[in-house]
């Protein structure tokens, strides 16, 4: 199995991909290299309950490369909080192959799952990377594979191979692979980063001393619609991941807001003043092809499509207060789906449909909460209180969300059981505006 | 080619470090030789110091009995002036008044409600309270008055709550302006909106104080009034 690194992710072509964007845009002030700045930590806070026990052993020779993979595997499987990733054990030389695991030394550890391998570095400059999952009492390998990559592709490789490992034992995809996007706010500037879903790899695609809002990622995972402020008024950009060129989607008078791309990543949603006050329109992602979907004498924004694109949650004050409405994605049939207190916004449809998280006031905090659809039951899922801009990761198990906490905005996830949290903070003055990037690549 | 750029960064760092400390030292040196001169003249500098402070206050005294002589004329000259009547033209003094201030002093006078440009709002709210009423008719007044003048209304929000919400709110509250500006008669083409949403707060602190004063709309002159 071939691995094909997206241009930007590996290094030369970040190098190169820079430099088109500050002919295209000319925007950036500052021309250093920002790969070390807002760098994130993500700490894992809580911990779910029936882990999954599991036994990484380090790869044969990895350690001869920066990146070690059993370390990041592990570190992946961790964060996810659905597993229990155990100690290696002291039987030593570490199998590597089927043939030298001794089945019985793990059995009696307790080692449901084993996860061995080896890394070598070919004569033709490649590395090949073989990894295996173990079950022990079946004696037999439950999935194995091997990937020949350049050494740059180490950190992608162990993020595929713990997605494996994750989608095996969970029957569900893991997002390792994913990228997030969101915002630093530094003394006089503001960036807008693309990272690796475990913070790593972080790269800025836009500064600008002006705010940055409202991230969303196309469906496809290849462009990033958002707000700029950078003309000193808000503005909505499409901006192409791949070859760093970007383009205006919307700058009607008034404002130009909250972004949301259709299933199908052909339209987007957005928030428009131009008649008067914010309606929610449609648009083609060419930026023809505008049409009205709202008709309230109050504000409407924040449409969020459903996953099947037949309808858009949205936030609406035309009952008094700001609440969450349904409508059917041509605008017909709007349903007000919030009625518990005073100030509910910023909803984002599961990536299953079943249920969406948004934000709500409880005696002056505002907190993540999660409404399902069927029962029309909200839960809330973090206990601080001034959260907002909430993210599906794409498999649906975790939720980012915008915090402030000592004063700083951070990040934060929380699994969507409630059980599994995470902080994750970075060298910025404020981290947020959290947007998690689909589920793509050769899965 | 970075790496060049640094090191000439460096070096010329370095060397403007050093060249600084060389210039400091020798100024000190100098001082230094001045103190040992004064002191060898103190003794004569302090003889005519106290020489000249006695003629001064002979001085000083001269002058205050003049002053004394002067004022009791004056007041001689004011009380049989007193007994004439004093006949003036009669003029327009509203008039007189605006061609002595141009508008530029008349919107930066401390005294004139024109000074205040920033209208505050409840929570969520965009309406205009009683108590900014005034302030936008005496805003309204000017802009009828100098129709070359044109302004824009910048509407912020606290940071809680959504982003996006906040933005669509901080137009209303700049629209509000605008429209309560334009009932007064103001040109609609002479009033320009925008809102910032909760993006550029102008107090930092994460507290009702700092939401307070977030939640606002700000008219602004612009060539006048400093870009935020």
């Amino acid at each position: 199995m071939e691995m094909t690194g997206r241009p930007w992710q590996s290094r030369r072509a970040d190098s190169k991909h820079r430099r088109a964007w500050y002919v295209v845009a000319g925007a950036v002030l500052c021309l250093f290299s920002t790969t070390a700045r807002a760098q994130l930590t993500i700490e894992v806070i809580g911990g779910g309950a029936d882990q999954v026990p599991i036994t990484v052993l380090p790869l044969a020779d990895e350690e001869k490369f920066q990146q070690r993979i059993s370390q990041i595997v592990s570190a992946d499987l961790v964060r996810s909080g659905r597993f229990k990733v155990q100690d290696i054990g002291s039987v030593r030389p570490l199998p590597s192959e089927p043939t030298e695991v001794n089945y019985r030394y793990w059995k009696n550890r307790g080692t449901q799952t084993l996860v061995i391998g080896k890394v070598i570095q070919r004569d033709d400059g490649k590395v090949e990377v073989r990894f295996r999952m173990m079950d022990t009492s079946k004696e037999a390998q439950a999935v194995g594979y091997a990937y020949t990559i350049v050494v740059p592709q180490m950190r992608a490789i162990a993020h595929k191979i713990a997605d494996t490992i994750y989608e095996k034992l969970t029957g569900e995809p893991g997002v390792f692979s994913t990228r997030i996007a969101y915002v630093a706010r530094f003394p006089q500037r503001f960036e807008l980063h693309v990272a690796d879903a475990d913070g790593f790899n972080s790269q800025f695609i836009l500064a600008h001393r002006e705010p940055i809002i409202s991230p969303a990622w196309s469906p496809d995972g290849t462009r990033i619609a958002y707000v700029s402020f950078e003309q000193g008024r808000s503005i909505v950009f499409i901006h192409n991941l791949v070859d760093g060129t970007r383009r205006i989607l919307a700058s009607y008078d008034g404002i130009n807001s909250a972004p949301a791309w259709s299933p199908d990543g052909k339209r987007l949603a957005l928030a428009l003043s131009k008649d008067g006050v914010s309606q929610i329109y449609v648009i083609d992602a060419d930026g023809n092809g505008l049409v009205r979907l709202t008709n309230s004498n109050a504000i409407d924004t924040e449409a969020s499509f459903s996953p099947d694109g037949k309808y858009i949650l949205f936030t609406s004050d035309r009952g008094g207060s700001p609440q969450i409405y349904r409508m059917s994605a041509s605008g017909a049939n709007v349903e007000r789906m919030t009625f518990d207190g005073g100030y509910n916004v910023t909803p984002r449809y599961s990536p299953d449909g079943k249920a969406f998280a948004y934000i709500q006031r409880n005696q002056g905090r505002y907190t993540l909460a999660l409404m399902d659809l069927t029962t029309r039951q909200s839960v809330i899922l973090s206990d601080s209180s001034l959260d907002g801009s909430p993210a599906f990761a794409p498999n649906g198990r975790l939720i980012l969300y915008a915090s402030i906490v000592g004063g700083h905005g951070i990040l934060a996830a929380v699994s969507s059981d409630g059980r599994i949290k995470q902080k994750i903070s970075a060298s910025a003055l404020d981290v947020r505006e959290p947007a998690w990037g689909p589920l793509v690549g050769n899965r | 080619m970075n790496r060049i750029l640094i090191a000439v960064c460096a070096a010329l760092l370095v060397a403007g470090c050093g060249s600084k400390g060389g210039t400091s030292q020798q100024s000190k040196a100098a001082v230094e030789s001045r103190d040992l001169f004064q002191q060898k003249d103190q003794q004569a500098a302090d003889e005519a110091a106290k020489q000249a402070k006695v003629q001064q206050e002979q001085e000083q005294l001269k002058q205050q009995m003049e002053e004394q002589k002067r004022r009791q004329a004056e007041e001689a000259r004011k009380a049989a002036e007193a007994e004439k009547p004093v006949i003036k033209p009669l003029t327009d003094t509203a008039m007189t008044e605006k061609s002595l201030s141009d508008p530029a002093s008349m919107l930066k006078d401390a005294a004139s409600p024109l000074s205040k440009r920033s209208i505050y709002y409840d929570f969520d709210a965009y309406n205009i309270k009683a108590e900014f009423q005034t302030l936008v008719e005496a805003h309204g007044k000017f802009l009828l008055e100098h129709k070359d003048f044109k302004v824009r209304i910048e509407g912020s929000c606290d940071e809680r709550g959504s982003r996006e919400y906040n933005l669509a709110l901080g137009q209303r509250r700049a629209d509000s302006v605008k429209k309560a500006l334009t009932l007064l008669g103001v040109p609609a083409k002479n009033i320009q909106t925008v809102s910032y949403g909760s993006e550029k707060p102008k107090a930092l602190g994460h507290d009702e104080e700092g939401w307070a004063e977030n939640r606002r709309s700000d008219i602004v002159y612009p060539g006048i009034d400093a870009p935020r």
